[in-house]
């Protein structure tokens, strides 16, 4: 018999018994339901989770730190300004100065070391009221988006990045409107604070763009982007001449290649400092993701498991059923093979439909909750659950050698039917 | 020519040994329409089963067109039987969701008979029974006259050589027994096949070119045979 008469004659009886088909591959379709599901939240959490790191951090940057004292114990205090006990409860917190900037500059594969300044400045105005201002540095390689104009390289001196927030505060009607315009950043130098004047400065920057708030960046949202540079210069007369000067808590590294940033970590660790890449960031939360999935998946695969019994179960009822046309077939010359074919084929065809409705189910209810997860989680324009084509390829073919699995059982007694048994009738 | 040579087949084991068919020779030449009759539990079914290769004697050969079709192997016998052999049974055993172009075509399949041949032959064979305009009906809405007729076009929608009805006209009233008893006949005349009707049906039988009865496993009687070089045939 050739295999697609005989793929048309299993589907036909199963439409023969459609109710006793349906239930069956109902119990598969639970775990077809189950396991789509868990794919696709896996699949969009992971995507998730690659496009925070991508917007927020440079997988051609470590952010390196000098490694803590191994001990809990209270360190003997020196004044040669190695630590500063900015820690709480009088533990130090080892800082990062320019000797270990040159020391980090040597390591094979680094291209460049910027410490972080994050100038802590007064106030920020476009000539009206002032506000309390939040200041990073902008980086070239972290995805931003934009409410309003556009950064292609990287950001000029005396140009700033204001965020939705800020444009609105500041007095601009809209973020478009911003562009172009002029805001001040005011500065007090910290070694004069208690003089009765303080030295203060004014820094004047140009509006270049609005970033927007985004469910994937958390940098953007609270402070202004300025260069490296400038944020240099502002660092500098801001603290020049305090015992803090020249000491920062972290360092971003940046390596000539991606796939050089673990052998740089690991000689950078040798050196006494920590740091981490932006695949470790997502590896630890894709390790979480991964969990989940995994215990849904599980779940998942414990439906299938059950579904298995019902599947055998039902053939072994349709072969009881069907032993005279089993006989008759052989009667007319059908081989054993063909005849085994033809319940292996029905329990594929059992767990194709059961693959198809569990996956259309999830698909429907995966769209429909998308929507709904992403105002939950307020995530913007993220989807946390994501199907591939590919994926529901897979668990429909996979499901459907489970239950071709599964019909081996039936479809060998089937096959070892007697005729003269089955044919007889009185 | 079907030339049967000392078959024996035995069921059960040791003191329960049942000799069901005991050293049965005989010859049947082409194209014969011959009655195998006996009572029940006679053996005549066991005969049957014998001579289509569906069962296999310990002892004796069953010799089709000049190959023993005891020494085949099973898919040897399957093949055989799909293309030269087919059946029709007392209860029919159609399907009775499927069309009655489904339950004729079955044969074709298995014979892999090529796609594009099997509408024509199918139409031929519900044709020669009359049934030409139930192709698209549902088998369970047939009569049982048109049910064995639908039997009757399965069996012959490839062809065979060799026929065998076992009871054809067992489930049916004599009038509708007498017409399929007709087209069996009529192809058997027609493609000078071979019937092989197994019966307890005297007037079927004498119907028949030719007659074996059967008693315990025996053969008593034959009518219209030649005896075989064997000279067990009484």
């Amino acid at each position: 018999m050739k295999i697609t008469d005989t793929i048309r004659r299993a589907g036909r009886s199963l439409r023969q018994a459609k109710a006793r088909t349906l239930l069956t591959s109902l119990a598969i379709g639970v775990g077809a339901f189950t396991i789509t599901l868990s794919l696709a939240g896996g699949q969009g959490g992971r995507d998730y989770t690659d496009a925070i790191v991508k917007a927020n951090t440079d997988v051609n940057e470590l952010v390196v730190t000098k490694k803590a004292p191994v001990s809990s114990t209270i360190q003997e205090y020196s004044n040669d300004g190695s630590a500063t006990t900015t820690g709480t409860f009088g533990r130090t917190v080892p800082t990062i100065k320019d000797a270990d900037i040159a020391v980090i500059q040597k390591v094979d594969g680094v291209k460049s070391v910027t410490p972080n300044y994050s100038p802590s400045v007064n106030y920020v105005t476009a000539g009206q009221k002032k506000y309390v201002a939040a200041l990073s540095t902008f980086a070239p390689s972290v995805t931003l988006t934009y409410a309003a104009g556009s950064v292609s390289g990287d950001l000029k001196d005396s140009e700033i990045i204001l965020t939705e927030e800020y444009a609105s505060v500041l007095g601009f009607a809209s973020p478009a409107d911003a562009i172009g315009k002029t805001v001040t950043i005011n500065a007090t130098m910290l070694s004069t604070i208690f003089a009765v004047a303080p030295t203060t400065e004014d820094v004047a920057f140009t509006v270049k763009a609005v970033s927007s708030a985004s469910g994937l960046a958390f940098r953007s949202q609270s402070s202004m982007l300025i260069s490296t540079s400038e944020a240099k210069d502002i660092y500098t007369f801001v603290n020049q001449g305090t015992a803090a000067y020249g000491q920062f808590q972290l360092a971003s590294v940046e390596v000539n290649d991606a796939s050089k940033a673990n052998d740089v970590k690991s000689v950078l660790e040798g050196k006494g400092f920590d740091a981490q890449t932006a695949a470790d960031v997502l590896g630890t939360v894709n390790t979480f993701i991964n969990v989940l999935q995994g215990i849904l998946l599980g779940f998942g695969f414990l439906a299938v498991l059950t579904s298995i019994f019902g599947i055998i179960n039902t053939q072994y009822i349709s072969v009881l059923e069907r032993t005279q046309q089993i006989g008759l077939m052989k009667a007319l010359g059908m081989s054993a093979r063909d005849v085994g074919r033809l319940f292996k084929y029905e329990a594929a065809w059992v767990g194709f439909l059961g693959g198809a409705i569990g996956s259309a189910f999830a698909f429907i209810v995966g769209t429909a909750a998308n929507p709904l997860i992403t105002k939950a989680l307020n995530l913007g324009d993220i989807s946390l659950i994501k199907f591939t084509p590919l994926q529901i390829v897979i668990v429909i073919a996979g499901l459907m050698l489970v239950s071709v699995g599964a019909g081996i059982l039936p479809a060998r007694k089937a096959s070892r039917l007697d005729p003269i048994e089955a044919l007889r009738t009185e | 020519m079907i030339e049967i040579k000392g078959i024996t087949k035995t069921y059960g084991k040791k003191q329960n040994a049942f000799l069901a068919l005991d050293n049965i020779s005989f010859e049947i030449p082409d194209g014969t329409t011959i009655a195998i009759i006996g009572k029940s539990g006679s053996g005549k079914s066991t005969l049957m089963h014998a001579m289509s290769g569906l069962d296999r004697p310990e002892i004796g050969e069953v010799v089709i067109d000049g190959e023993n079709i005891l020494t085949l192997k099973q898919r040897q016998i399957d093949a055989f039987r799909a293309s030269k052999m087919s059946f029709i049974f007392q209860s029919f055993f159609i399907q009775p969701n499927e069309t009655c172009y489904d339950n004729v075509v079955l044969p074709l399949e298995i014979a892999e008979v090529p796609r594009g041949e099997r509408r024509a032959k199918v139409e031929a064979a519900l044709a020669a029974v009359e049934l030409t305009d139930k192709i698209k009906s549902k088998a369970a809405n047939l009569s049982g006259g048109q049910k064995q007729r639908l039997a009757i076009a399965r069996a012959i929608v490839n062809e065979p050589k060799i026929l065998f009805a076992d009871e054809p006209t067992g489930n049916l009233d004599s009038t509708t027994g007498e017409v399929v008893e007709d087209f069996l006949f009529n192809y058997s005349k027609e493609n000078n096949a071979t019937l092989i009707v197994v019966t307890h049906d005297a007037d079927l039988a004498n119907k028949c070119d030719a007659q074996i009865e059967i008693v315990d496993g025996k053969i008593h009687s034959t009518k219209g045979l030649k005896k075989t070089s064997e000279g067990k045939a009484a």
